[in-house]
């Protein structure tokens, strides 16, 4: 494709290009820091080469679970780990599962109501988290179980929807987007057919909107995933978000340790960074469209 | 008959957003509300719950506004917060996908997805990179850096000594970076969708990647700056979750880096005496004025001439 | 005002060549067409001359200063896109207008001349508009006004008709052409419809894949093909080619069971070479279709059977399938009534048929020339 003028100085282009490079510094440093840190024997971020020594004790320790000044007590970082891929995995689900449906209704469905409705949605994604999460709080204090062996249970089911909600009306939104997409002439003719809304929906729509489904896998997914507010709130039980907040005032000798853990905590996200950037880029864009 | 299949079939695709709306959102908000007519505190839901105490909430936020001076710092912090960030979140999404519009699509794509690291990041992780980066002693990145360039000669407590510029300068900065790749990738998908074409025609005609911007690019774009604006400040009006950790790390000051939600949630979750009642006044209000801006935004931007109804009478 | 020159340019695009080794003269004042299909590098090579692209290799020369690493802007070229690429937030005065804004040029000055190509397209009551308040037929003329309006010393146009329905097409056709002349203005014309290249052009140059087949005037690349190619693209039915067997002895070409004598233009030719298997090359104008009649004595023609007539108003067009399979297209004249499945014989114009080269697809002499024959 044709986009720019190929005979211009590329002089300007090398320069803008550095000036964003420049730019960018600071958010480069900061989080190569960390990752850099978490192998080392002290932190980097003084930016002296002196203090690296390279070293993979803090990960050692981190997988281990050892953290000085708790002592003897082990803190089971894989199971922390578990915990958060639990939550983000079910956000991911939900968050998927609601908004395929709804975002068909919306796309393709003409019934009073629909504009209204989706505006409500836009609304309800800009309202202030904060208004409502006291309430959440409330409902969950009412209708938590009373046997304790059920709590942890309840807990993970709540947080994980608590927080897809969160989600649903941007991702509704989306879905939408992905259906407007596909030609209403597909539709038209399983119709005619004699099939259904749910079986033209279920088997000809959905495996059409494929990429569109896993962009909102990963869009909840990588919400559940840097989630620390809901979990803090809700969980009983720790994830490594929780861990870090926890023990980031452990002392100086262990700094590299909890820049470990943040390292292992930022993996996943390194790793679609590197892998899906389109998919990345397409959820990023958000709804609106032009 | 066919009326009634076609309610069933609608309810099946709408029904688990509807009770997710309603239980997550509604049902909160309801209980939000209520609560701000009790005196409840700690969750002390048994003794509390039940007892009605009218406006007296209301009342109190009246009171702290008027006479107390770390209530009255909340309010200005948030004014301050909200309006530098929000001037860096629009102009500094614009700089960028301006800057990378005009450089090589490979290189810019890239850089892009730099800018977008804030967003995707666990929030703990991106708290905890920002709280070496500028912690107050040597290890930290901008002291050592200062140091070594011989500006400071011995390290500054930016976050708690420089009162109050140091706090709001980290809050803006770190706020900033996120709200930045909104713009930045609103921007660059609607640049996108500008014809190549009239970039080159200007180009032929003799024009700058600036007067490029100025005459033909920005104001192709005027609506998504204006839906950049308006959302950025709803949403900066309500964040707090990426201050929350750097403030209970002690890296910000906590009277001059807590804005009116962060003080909500303290309120509410906090360490040390909650007070739910209260907090739930003030998230009354803070709903109401979230309530208003937002559907002034809906109305402002005319979103609802971009939905099409849907084709065929099926 | 100036004369556009082309040296062994060649432009790639990864591993597509979309230009490959043109040489090509723009004379000054001169109306150029580029005609070839779709894909052939028509748009890529006035791009190359705008400067949009920088070229592979090879040199670009306007008059006689090189230009090839020259930005578009310091060529002062006007150009017209396909899909006119108006600003749809600028008024049609600010659209007309932009080009000399950035030439810093005064408020008055900009108003005069922008005023004065709007008299002279004829938009002048339209400059209050946005574009999407106007007609196709209007953009177009708002496009070409803005190219206009810098006095450009070369007018690039890429397909700015193609967007208009097919009456709109022919006045402005006519339009266009009278307005280059007007103002003296060296225009390239990028187009896939012969039709407009034969029309409006003063020289034609025929593209394939990047190649340019052919340069000359519209009559010549008409008449005189130097390829298959050029006399299939061109003209409405395109040229008939019909596979031939040289007879050497009797210089007769022998086609399925007719034969007939070989254009005599190629006597000579046919003679000195030694060609066995040509493509016999004829316009559906030079040709006639007469109906068999018994017993008659033949004229040389060729036999066929007829597969469908189409009539067109004042003439028909007959397609007849010949034995050997061949469809070729005859004009004939209304009167003349034909049926399908009758057994006619169809009577060349000789002077006017040409011959090329089975293989190569040259035509003879141009093969012979090149030595590249069957
Ligand atoms: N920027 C590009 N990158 C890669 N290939 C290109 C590019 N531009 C053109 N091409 C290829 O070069 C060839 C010539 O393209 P060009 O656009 O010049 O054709 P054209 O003759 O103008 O066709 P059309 O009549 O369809 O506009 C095509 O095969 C096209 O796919
Ligand atoms: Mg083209």
């Amino acid at each position: 494709m044709l986009t720019d003028v190929e005979v211009r100085s590329k002089k300007t282009e090398v320069a803008i290009t550095i000036a964003i490079l420049m730019a960018s510094i600071p958010l480069f440093l900061a989080f190569s820091l960390l990752v850099l840190s978490s192998f080392s024997k002290e932190m980097m971020t003084n930016l002296s080469l002196e203090s690296f020594r390279f070293t993979i004790e803090n990960w050692i320790n981190v997988l281990q679970g050892k953290l000085a000044f708790t002592g003897g007590i082990r803190q089971n970082i894989l199971k922390y780990t578990f915990n958060t891929a639990l939550v983000a995995l079910g956000v991911a689900g939900v968050v998927t599962l609601i908004s395929a449906l709804s975002g068909y209704a919306l796309s393709r469905m003409n019934f009073r109501g629909r504009k209204f409705l989706l505006m409500f949605l836009l609304m309800l994604h800009a309202f202030p988290g904060v208004a409502l999460i006291v309430g959440v709080y409330l409902l969950y204090r009412l209708s938590l179980p009373s046997s304790p062996s059920l709590v942890t249970t309840f807990s993970f089911m709540y947080v994980i929807v608590a927080r897809a909600a969160l989600e649903v009306p941007m991702a509704t939104w989306l879905m939408k987007g992905f259906f407007d997409s596909i030609p209403w002439e597909i539709e038209w003719s399983a119709i005619v057919d004699g099939a259904s809304r749910i079986r033209v929906w279920r088997k000809i729509l959905l495996p059409l909107i494929k990429p569109g489904i896993a962009a909102i896998l990963l869009f909840g997914f990588l919400a559940g995933w840097q989630d620390l507010i809901y979990v803090r709130t809700f969980l009983v039980e720790p994830t490594l978000a929780t861990y870090i907040e926890a023990n980031l005032e452990a002392e100086y000798s262990h700094m590299p340790l909890i820049a470990a853990a943040g390292t292992l905590y930022l993996l996943p996200t390194i790793i679609f960074f590197l892998t899906s950037q389109k998919l990345l880029l397409e959820t990023h864009s958000g709804g609106i469209k032009g | 008959m066919k009326k009634y299949s076609n309610l069933f079939q609608l309810s099946f695709f709408l029904t688990p957003a509807l009770v997710i709306i309603i239980v997550f959102y509604l049902l909160p908000l309801v209980l939000t509300v209520y609560m701000s007519f009790t005196p409840i505190r700690n969750w002390n839901t048994e003794r509390y719950l039940s007892q009605f105490i009218g406006s007296y909430n209301y009342y109190r936020i009246y009171h702290m506004v008027k006479y107390d001076p770390i209530f009255r710092q909340v309010m200005i912090n948030t004014i301050i917060f909200v309006l530098i960030t929000l001037i860096v979140n629009v102009f500094g999404g614009l700089l960028i996908s301006l800057a990378t519009y005009f450089i090589n699509e490979k290189s810019s794509s890239t850089l892009r997805l730099v800018w977008l690291l804030p967003r995707m990041s666990p929030i703990a992780v991106y708290s905890l990179v920002w709280y070496y980066f500028f912690h107050g002693s040597e290890i930290g990145t901008l002291n050592s850096l200062l140091l070594k360039l011989g500006i400071i000669d011995k390290p500054i407590v930016l976050g708690q000594g420089v009162i109050p510029w140091g706090p709001w300068s980290i809050i803006v900065f770190i706020n900033g970076l996120v709200g930045v790749s909104f713009g930045m990738i609103v921007f660059s998908s609607a640049l996108s969708h500008i014809p190549r074409e009239l970039v080159i025609a200007a180009r032929v005609d003799g024009a700058t990647n600036w007067s490029i911007s100025r005459k033909i690019l920005i104001p192709m774009i005027r609506w998504h700056i204006l839906y950049v604006f308006t959302w950025q400040l709803l949403s900066l009006i309500t964040s707090y979750a990426h201050t929350f950790l750097l403030i209970e790390w002690g890296l910000v000051n906590r009277d001059y880096g807590t804005t009116l939600s962060l003080y909500v949630f303290l309120t509410a979750f906090g360490r040390g005496e909650q007070d739910q009642g209260l907090a739930a006044a003030a998230a009354t209000i803070l709903a109401i004025i979230g309530t208003v801006l937002g559907f002034l935004t809906l109305k402002i931007l005319k979103f609802e001439r971009m939905i099409a109804k849907p084709r065929g009478d099926i | 005002m100036v004369t556009v020159r082309l040296e062994n340019v060649t432009k790639r695009f990864g591993k597509v060549v979309a230009v490959d080794n043109a040489n090509l003269e723009i004379k000054d004042k001169e109306f150029m067409a580029l005609l070839g299909p779709s894909g052939s590098g028509k748009s890529t090579l006035l791009y190359l001359i705008a400067g949009i692209y920088k070229p592979t290799q090879g040199r670009i020369y306007f008059d006689d200063m090189d230009v090839t690493e020259l930005p578009p802007k310091e060529r002062n070229i006007g150009l017209v896109f396909q899909n006119w690429a108006l600003y749809p937030h600028m008024k049609v005065f600010d659209n007309i207008a932009f080009p000399l804004e950035l030439k810093k040029e005064s408020k008055e000055e900009i108003k005069k001349k922008v005023t004065e190509v709007a008299k002279m397209l004829k938009i002048d009551h339209l400059l209050e508009r946005y574009p999407y308040q106007l007609s196709g037929g209007q953009q177009q003329r708002v496009a070409i006004a803005r190219a206009l309006v810098k006095e450009p010393g070369v007018l690039l146009l890429d397909e700015p008709l193609s967007n208009l329905d097919a009456l709109l097409r022919m006045n402005v056709r006519a339009e266009l052409k009278r307005l280059q002349k007007e103002l003296g203005i060296t225009a390239i014309y990028v187009t896939h419809d012969q039709a407009e290249a034969l029309a409006m052009a003063d020289k034609i140059a025929v593209i394939r894949e990047g190649e340019i087949l052919q340069v000359g005037t519209p009559d010549d690349v008409y008449a005189k093909p130097w390829c298959k190619f050029v006399g299939g693209f061109l003209g409405n039915p395109p040229m008939n080619f019909v596979e031939s067997t040289v007879i050497r002895e009797s210089g007769e070409l022998l086609i399925g069971e007719s034969r007939i004598p070989a254009p005599p233009k190629y006597a000579e030719l046919l003679k000195k070479f030694d060609v066995s298997k040509v493509l016999l090359g004829f316009r559906p104008h030079d040709a006639e279709v007469i109906e068999l009649k018994p017993n008659m004595p033949d004229p040389p023609m060729l036999v066929g059977e007829v597969f469908a007539a189409e009539p067109l108003g004042r003439e028909t067009i007959v397609t007849v399938v010949l034995d050997d399979e061949t469809y070729v297209k005859v004009f004939a004249s209304k009167e003349q009534k034909f049926d399908v499945r009758d057994k006619v014989g169809i009577v060349l114009d000789l002077e006017k048929a040409l011959l090329f080269d089975k293989k190569t697809e040259l035509v003879l002499e141009r093969a012979f020339e090149k030595k590249e024959f069957s």
